[in-house]
């Protein structure tokens, strides 16, 4: 036991745990969908989650030092849209001009919420409850009332989502999957291996302590929300790839589905702890269960979003019950073993 | 000092709490236009009753509200343009408003709205009901104020509060209407369907999909068999989802039906991105009809993954429901029934009872427009 207890830290526990749920809903579901197990729930699933998944990595970022970002759906949105908007009006636009310019637009919206954060001293819920009424409403304005309508976009954008990088069998491996899977890949190594990602840490563990170890916290913060907002715009690229009929409505309330994702996952609220991958399974149980969910033929669609409710509470609650437990006999063990430190 | 400090520090922090609050607020009310307080003008009423359609008197001064669902949507900037060439016709010195919620905010912002349109002294207002019976008490409230209450596109479901209800089509024969692409859709030997609405409180939805359930109970529909109606919330990725669970649930559903304008082109977009319509040389297995716009769909039209779908024109009806609204505030007709009165270029329309409806007055424009290959083309320029 104290061996498995110096391998496995409570977060690598609770990422166990998340993988251990994943597989029983998926044996659970197995038995009441028809046709379950094949490519095909795969693709819907895998597909339906990769842009959650990019917006929950910037999240995670965020929560980490300590604060929350709600105006990630009204970025998706409003990239996807004006990157549609011009693709519509310039066919010619390269794609990885449409890709940089996506990014660098979000990168801009998270700077203007990184800036307020860090350097207007307010709390993070109050200027991004607040952009996240201001960039939709940008949006609407700047809309006029028309929609992007995908036979006015490049053919390369609207075959983008039907894309696959390999196949095996009926099991299609997407692009837009893969792209979210290399962006965790990145922001894991980041996390885990650069001084930024451990700073990131520092600071929500403890802001006074990292302040008092003279990390520039402010621009640690801020560009924190900087990379949220450009990773947002990414996934308001690969949103206007899949869905390629933008309205004002793009993506609005993606921030529930993005929190519970990185809620789920394990990131503590309170900053400092928690994992990409964690992110991404959040996402990922989140995801099944939905889809899941909308081909159940027993449950009817208006039971449907509570139940969802229900289960993310339940999966909240129980891992932090289990975390709890978990944490205290950890500590408990390195009580016993701090003495022993200490004589070394 | 460090009292000092962090007294200071405190304050900074509060007033740019404010600042943020102060444009939190600028945005929620931004809809809701500059308020232009000015008295009411009792709208005078034209003593002489003359037989036959009643004519509007152009150039009288009424301050009127074009009240869509919400914003940024096609369907209703069309209506807005069709009002606009009513307002010009009709000379009306005043300028048409035309304010709506943000999309997440339907029911509340339109109550709003309407609130506001009361104390800003507005003659009329012309509302697309985002909910059920919610703005009941808003529209009450407007109607004793004296203002002209005027529904377009989706009724108060309960008549209540709500003068009269211009219609785009007869909410019957748009079930007939759907239900008539079905079968002409999947054959004689008919097939699984299922129908995207909006959400589950949209009334104008709900009474369509009433109205196409009494129709498939006749003989001639028998083979249609209508198993699923799910609810794709006016969003691109709910729509896409739902759209693709469908097809999962029931492997051998023939046709998706959306009957919501907004949410047809992302159920179209699934289909053909997971190869079940519009692949070339290759017979669909999947199909779309419903309601939607000429411009969004040509492209699936084109590639056989939406053959066929109706709408009506949503210029001509924004149009109609700025005559009917002049007349009514300026006091040419009362909002009775029988009454009979020339809306422009579009000719005579008569009020009646809403059959739809237990309780409501109805003005009908109609008829359906039916798109297909042949026509498709020439009206997505509109």
């Amino acid at each position: 036991m104290s061996a498995l207890r110096r391998y496995f830290r409570p977060e690598q526990v609770r990422e166990l745990v998340l993988v251990f749920l994943i597989i029983v809903l998926a044996l659970f579901f197995g038995t009441q969908i028809r046709d379950y197990y094949t490519g095909r729930t795969f693709i819907r699933i895998s597909t339906s989650v990769a842009i959650i998944v990019v917006v929950a990595m910037g999240e995670t970022l965020v929560v980490l030092t300590r604060n929350i970002d709600i105006s990630v759906g009204s970025i998706v949105g409003f990239t996807a849209y004006f990157v549609g908007t011009q693709l519509a009006r310039h066919n010619d636009i390269a794609p990885l001009v449409a890709v940089l310019m996506a990014i660098g637009i979000g990168a801009a919206m998270g700077l203007l919420n990184g800036i307020l954060v860090a350097y207007g001293k307010v709390p993070s819920i109050l200027v991004t409850l607040g952009t996240l009424a201001i960039y939709r409403g940008i949006l609407v304005n700047y809309s006029g009332a028309k929609t992007v309508v995908a036979n006015s976009l490049p053919q390369w954008v609207i075959n983008l989502s039907s894309m696959n990088i390999f196949s095996i069998g009926e099991l299609d491996f997407r692009l837009l999957v893969g792209l979210a899977l290399a962006v965790v890949v990145f922001f894991q190594l980041m996390l885990t291996y650069l001084p930024y990602g451990r700073r990131l840490y520092a600071i929500g563990c403890n802001p006074d302590a990292a302040r008092v170890a003279g990390f520039p916290s402010q621009r640690i913060v801020l560009v924190a929300f900087v990379l949220c907002g450009a990773l947002c715009g990414l996934a308001g690229f690969m949103y206007l790839a899949r869905f390629s009929n933008i309205t004002v409505v793009a993506a609005q309330g993606m921030e529930m589905s993005v929190l519970a994702a990185v809620v789920v996952g394990g990131v503590s609220i309170f900053g400092g702890s928690g994992t990409v991958i964690g992110a991404l399974l959040g996402a990922t149980m989140i995801g099944l269960l939905e889809q899941s969910l909308i081909r159940w033929l027993v449950i009817s669609e208006f039971w449907r979003r509570a139940l969802l409710g229900l289960l993310i509470l339940l999966a909240v609650e129980g891992d932090a019950a289990i975390m709890n437990r978990l944490r205290k006999l950890w500590a408990r063990s390195e009580l016993q073993m701090a003495p022993k430190q200490e004589n070394q | 000092m460090f009292h000092l400090n962090s007294n200071l520090k405190r304050r900074w922090a509060a007033l740019s709490a404010l600042v943020v609050l102060s444009l939190l607020l600028a945005a929620c009310a931004a809809p809701t236009a500059a308020p232009t307080v000015a008295p009411t003008k009792a709208p005078t009423v034209a003593p002489t009753k003359p037989a036959g359609p009643v004519k509007a008197t152009p150039g009288k001064a009424v301050k009127m509200t074009l009240l869509p669902k919400f914003l940024g949507i096609l369907v209703f900037d069309q209506t807005h343009r069709g009002a606009q060439e009513a307002a010009k016709e009709l000379q009306n010195p005043e300028p048409l408003q035309y304010l709506g919620p943000t999309p997440e905010n339907m029911v509340a912002g339109q109550i709003e709205i309407i609130t506001a349109a009361v104390t800003q002294g507005q003659d009329a207002i012309m509302i697309s009901n985002g909910g059920g019976d919610e703005l009941v008490p808003a529209a009450k409230a407007a109607r004793e104020a004296g203002m002209t209450v005027v529904f377009w596109d989706s009724p108060i479901p309960s008549g209540e509060g709500e003068q009269v209800f211009v219609a785009q089509v007869d909410f019957n024969e748009t079930g007939k209407v759907l239900a008539d692409m079905a079968l002409s859709i999947m054959g004689a030997e008919g097939g699984k369907f299922a129908v995207i609405s909006a959400a589950p409180d949209t009334a104008n939805q709900n009474a369509w999909i009433a109205a196409l359930k009494d129709v498939l109970k006749k003989p001639e529909y028998a083979k249609l068999q209508l198993v699923e109606i799910a609810y794709g919330m006016e969003q691109a990725e709910i729509n896409y989802d739902k759209t693709l669970a469908l097809i999962d649930k029931y492997p051998d559903i023939k046709l998706i039906m959306p009957i919501t304008a907004s949410g047809f082109p992302s159920v179209c977009k699934a289909l053909q991105d997971e190869g079940y319509c519009g692949k070339e040389g290759e017979e669909p297995k999947v199909v779309t009809t419903g309601l939607g716009l000429p411009s969004e769909l040509v492209s699936y039209t084109m590639n056989g993954c939406a053959p066929k779908f109706a709408l009506w024109s949503f210029v001509d009806f924004g149009y109609l429901t700025y005559y009917t609204t002049y007349l009514l505030a300026t006091g040419a007709i009362k909002g009775e029934i029988g009454e009979q009165f020339e809306a422009g270029r579009m000719g005579t329309y008569t009020i009646e009872k809403d059959p739809t409806r237990e309780k409501g007055l109805r003005v009908k424009m109609g008829p359906f427009s039916i798109y297909d290959k042949t026509n498709i083309e020439e009206a997505a320029k509109e």
